[in-house]
């Protein structure tokens, strides 16, 4: 009897959302199909690769990372920089100055590097808060009245602050808001209900369901994300829809593979290879559980895994 | 005259007004004249929001006010009346554009007029979040300036944006009341017609967060009655104008608070004839609830304090519920019975009794709310213990009316008295119970007389009641059950199905709790689950519940059963309090609690059982439960009941005995159940169980086989 292959495709798919404006826009989501099985339907729409700066500018960056960017001073150098890296499909920058226990920088200093970033590249924008719940609230808000019209995904709204970022990047300044969640089905489903709830548009909804390095309780990471798709698309429910947009770089680049020095480490090799090794790893395996996007940091990271996309999709 | 003709008086003269205003414009500018208010995409965002047209010029708004016409309908009937009001706001609408023209400022300081869009997209945000909880708009003159003012300040202590209309600005002026948009007190004119740039924000807040499309009065109408929490006090003398823009006010969903003795209409048309009380009765019309953020008590508040202790030598006083009468109690009560915040304290406070001393103490809340049930009130009663206990230097054990409280002398000596006992109670319970409580109030007796009384007359009647329904509370007895799935973190696919004689597995949710949570937090994890169609009775089978079970643990499980051990039983996260698995030579079964650390007859440790039955996998023969379904007449039904109990460890037995007995007794008369239980001193192993239960005569003996 001759095998007769049956497609797996769903009748469910995941939300289209488009970020950014004119011809440098991406369009993420739209399948309805697992990750990259591309033999049960064409995928609608490959996932993108950002690249992650922060208001730090190069103070910031690693040694590995510093020498992409030779030149630059500021973050709208790196910007400006980054944009030209192969691979990259957006820009996310982080706003981790703002943090209260950190630098604590004045939100209208940081909203006027973004004003600046956003006016030296046409990329599509990411940009992610400090973190810290109250001063979320007040940066994100601005941000997103700032970059009005820009069409910007605004990481993150969480179960503490959704309502000012729903409000403000979703109802106010209409930018894309992302919802994030502890690598919980449940949670990240009761903020999407929430948010909808509000009156923010459910197609205007990204999700972060959370993520770890790999290695790191990554396996939490995979089962959500394996079962945020599989009740998206098997169950058709509309609650889990909206694609995931996963920040990998700042996992990543927070563990000891990415930071103990080779002299401490010396048995572990190159730094800068096994931090990109990380990232790289990291980033395939989640994209294989179902991201449509991910963040990274190294520029070697990116064209990688932009490789890597091409020849899958 | 009616109230109606009030309104059509009012509504006929701002639009003769209106009419030869804009006549005198068009003569005077032409018809092709420019309109707009400055800083807005929404043109005259009121008339656009209603009708979906955008006016332009002159010639336009002649137009529009034709359409206003056509509103204003004559019939003596409520509907007419509304929009009658609602043409009287675009009359002034239009009354005001006017003054704009040739991009004039018609507005000087203190005055706003008009706001513009970004203004409107930043107090959206907190509007939204609720961090401004309501908008008051208030017009014309207080009885005297500092009546006005303490008003006002009322208003803005509690975050909420006022706008001002008329003479109001004049009295904080006189005052030198500080106001501006940057405190959240906003004058916008001295006429009556500036009143629009008030609605005109509700409205623009309706297009731009609430995506109403314009044109779609119905909508925009909902939206501001449901989302834009604003209402209206409006002092005397009221003229017939003021009264049909206050039946526009009314149409949007906006109470209108007087202090002038005219009609009234409940809930929309409120005579107040105290100014005084114009900010609580105008935030229980219009249903705003104010955010409690700080407790105000002399020392600190938080869960580090949870776990002190107070010994004898630093206590200043002390209540003990053993010794003397004593409890604590919550009580429903009818919203015009609670004054919102009142605290007070009959009998000495705690600097009228000696150190060291012990004494009677009897506390109520008394609570109010459209949503309250008295089945929360054991709910929000059962967190006083946790509150208490974070305050500094405060330690109370028990509930109901075998509580213990002990106050240290450093915590007296900082200044803390009864009353800030009730501060506590009221802030915690209005913020954490903030989807049923309305108001609050806290009643605290420490008169000896007065606390034996109200024991006696008022507590053990209730606790009598709520232990009578907690008894008749029957899986029959009630039309739904709740899902709980605050475990699925780390149990991906388990649902508990909590029901009146089942609880959650894990002992801590019954279904009380279950509705408080779903009640409290609709999109939380405990969800209703209806039992209408059932599909065996037997093992406690339902369509509703299987489908429940199918959706919330994302198509993982299929089918469960309430009652049965053996056929499709309820699934075991990994928080059990206790696992009971089938000893299959005694043809009963065991049940292990998670605190016992010794050998099973099943041959394995509670461990060693929970590894077998966690994971959120339907495992026939195990299962895991709380301790108070040890007594239910639901335990194992299917198998036939508690009576197939043959084994538990000593200590659990002991605390269930009482409980087990009196089911066995009532279901087949059996005397003493527990006796015939073995434990861990009689046998760890089946063969010497088996020996035992023979000796006793178990029932489990006689029974079918269980496979």
């Amino acid at each position: 009897m001759p095998f007769t292959g049956k497609s797996g495709k769903f009748s469910a798919k995941i939300n289209t959302v488009t970020v950014g404006t004119g011809d440098k826009a991406i369009t993420i989501g739209g399948e309805n199909v697992l990750p990259f099985y591309t033999f049960d339907d064409a995928i609608a729409n490959a996932p993108k690769v950002g690249i992650e700066i922060t208001d730090g500018g190069m103070d910031n960056e690693p040694e590995c990372v510093k020498k992409y960017y030779e030149g630059c001073s500021t973050a709208v150098d790196m910007a400006k920089k980054a944009a030209t890296f192969e691979g990259v499909d957006f820009l996310s920058i982080r706003l981790e100055g703002g943090d209260p226990n950190g630098e604590n920088k004045p939100t209208e200093e940081l909203v006027q590097i973004l004003k600046d970033i956003a006016d030296a590249v046409d990329l599509p924008l990411v940009v992610c808060g400090c973190k810290n719940v109250e001063k979320d609230g007040e940066l994100l808000d601005k941000a997103s009245s700032a970059l009005a019209g820009k069409n910007v995904i605004v990481l993150s709204a969480r179960e503490e602050d959704y309502k000012t970022i729903g409000a403000s990047a979703g109802l106010a300044y209409k930018q894309i808001v992302g919802a994030e969640s502890a690598v919980d089905i449940n949670l990240a489903k009761q903020l999407n209900v929430l948010l909808t709830q509000l009156g923010v548009n459910g197609q205007s909804i990204v999700m972060n369901v959370g993520s770890a390095a790999a290695g790191y309780g990554f396996e939490y990471v995979v089962s959500t994300m394996d079962r945020v798709k599989a009740a998206a698309l098997s169950q058709s429910d509309a609650t889990l829809q909206m694609p995931i947009i996963t920040p990998v770089a700042s996992e990543v680049w927070g563990v000891k593979e990415a930071m103990a020095s080779e002299a401490d480490m010396p048995e572990w090799g190159s730094l800068e290879e096994r931090a990109v090794d990380m990232e790289i790893e990291t980033a395939a395996a989640v994209l294989a559980s179902g991201s449509n996007a991910v963040i990274l940091r190294h520029p070697e990271s990116v064209k990688t895994i932009s490789q890597l996309i091409k020849e899958l999709v | 005259m009616t109230l109606f003709d009030v309104v059509f008086s009012g509504n006929d003269t701002v639009y003769g007004l209106t009419e030869s205003a804009i006549n005198d414009a068009i003569a005077k500018y032409g018809a092709d004249k420019a309109v707009a208010f400055p800083d807005t995409a929404y043109s005259l965002p009121c008339y656009y929001a209603v009708t979906g047209t955008k006016v332009g010029n002159l010639g336009e708004l002649k137009e529009a006010l034709g359409v206003v016409k056509t509103l204003m309908t004559r019939e003596q009937k409520l509907n007419d009346a509304f929009m009658s009001g609602v043409a009287t706001a675009l009359c002034a609408e239009f009354i005001e554009v006017l003054k704009y023209i040739d991009g004039a400022a018609p507005y000087e300081a203190p005055c706003y007029g008009h706001l513009g869009d970004p203004v409107i997209r930043e107090l959206g945000v907190p509007l939204v979040t609720g961090d401004i909880p309501g908008v008051a708009v208030i017009l014309g003159a207080a009885p005297t300036a500092e009546e006005g003012v303490a008003l006002v300040k009322s208003y803005q202590a509690q975050g909420i944006l006022v706008t001002l209309v008329g003479g109001i600005i004049d009295q904080c002026e006189e005052l030198g009341y500080k106001t501006g948009a940057n405190v959240r007190v906003i004058p916008l004119g001295k006429e009556v017609t500036s009143v629009i740039h008030a609605v005109s924000v509700a409205i623009r807040a309706a297009l731009i967060f609430g995506n109403i499309k314009p044109g779609d009065a119905a909508g925009l109408m909902d939206y501001t009655m449901k989302r834009v929490p604003a209402f209206v006090n409006a002092f005397a003398p009221l003229d017939a104008v003021i009264v049909a823009c206050g039946a526009g006010a009314i149409a949007l969903g906006f109470p209108v608070i007087t202090n002038e003795e005219t009609f009234k209409v409940p809930k929309s048309l409120i005579v107040q004839k105290d100014v005084s009380k114009f900010n609580a009765t105008s935030l229980e019309a219009r249903d705003i609830k104010i955010k409690i953020t700080n407790i105000d008590i002399p020392v600190a508040f938080a869960s580090a304090f949870e776990g002190e202790i107070i010994r004898r030598g630093d206590m200043q006083v002390e209540f003990d519920g053993s010794r003397v009468d004593c409890f604590e109690l919550v009580t429903t009560k009818d919203m015009a019975e609670v004054e919102d915040h009142k605290i007070e304290v009959i009998g000495p406070d705690l600097d009228g009794f000696e150190v060291g001393t012990k004494h009677s103490i009897a506390y109520v809340v008394e609570v109010a709310g459209k949503r309250m049930q008295s089945d929360f009130e054991p709910v929000i009663e059962r967190k006083f213990h946790s509150y208490l206990n974070c305050v500094e230097g405060m330690m109370h054990t028990g509930q109901r009316d075998m509580i213990r409280i002990r106050v240290s002398k450093e915590t007296f000596n900082a200044g803390f008295r009864l009353k800030h006992l009730g501060e506590v109670l009221y802030a915690k319970v209005k913020s954490e119970f903030a989807a049923v409580v309305d108001k609050c109030q806290v009643m605290i007796y420490t008169d000896d007389a007065m606390c034996t009384k109200l024991r006696h007359e008022l507590a053990t009647p209730v606790f009598d009641k709520r232990d009578e329904r907690l008894d008749t509370l029957t899986d029959e007895g009630v039309d739904v059950y709740y899902s709980c799935i605050m475990c699925q973190a780390f149990s991906p696919s388990h649902v508990c199905v909590v029901t009146p004689e089942r609880l959650g597995l894990c002992g801590a949710v019954s279904w009380l709790d279950a509705k408080a949570t779903n009640e409290l937090d609709p999109q939380g994890p405990c969800q209703v689950i209806t039992k209408e169609r059932v599909i065996d009775e037997r093992i406690g089978e339902y369509e509703d519940v299987n489908e429940a079970v199918k959706k919330f643990s994302q198509g993982a499980l299929e089918d469960v059963s309430l009652y049965s051990i053996i056929e499709k039983p309820m699934t075991s996260c990994g928080c059990f309090e206790c696992i009971c698995g089938i000893e299959p030579l005694s043809n009963g079964v065991c049940i292990a609690n998670r605190e016992y650390a010794g050998m099973t007859p099943i041959g394995m440790t509670f461990p060693e059982l929970a590894s077998m039955t966690g994971g959120g996998v339907q495992t026939p023969g195990f299962m895991g439960h709380g301790k108070h379904f040890i007594s239910s007449k639901k335990f194992m039904k299917a198998e036939g009941g508690v009576k197939r109990i043959v084994w538990m460890p000593k200590e659990l037995k002991e605390q269930v005995a009482e409980r087990l007995n009196a089911t066995a007794k009532e279901l087949y008369g059996i005397d003493n159940f527990t006796d015939m239980i073995g434990d861990e001193t009689v046998a760890e192993d089946p063969e010497t169980l088996l020996a035992f239960l023979e000796e006793k005569g178990h029932p489990a003996l006689s029974m079918e086989p269980m496979m």
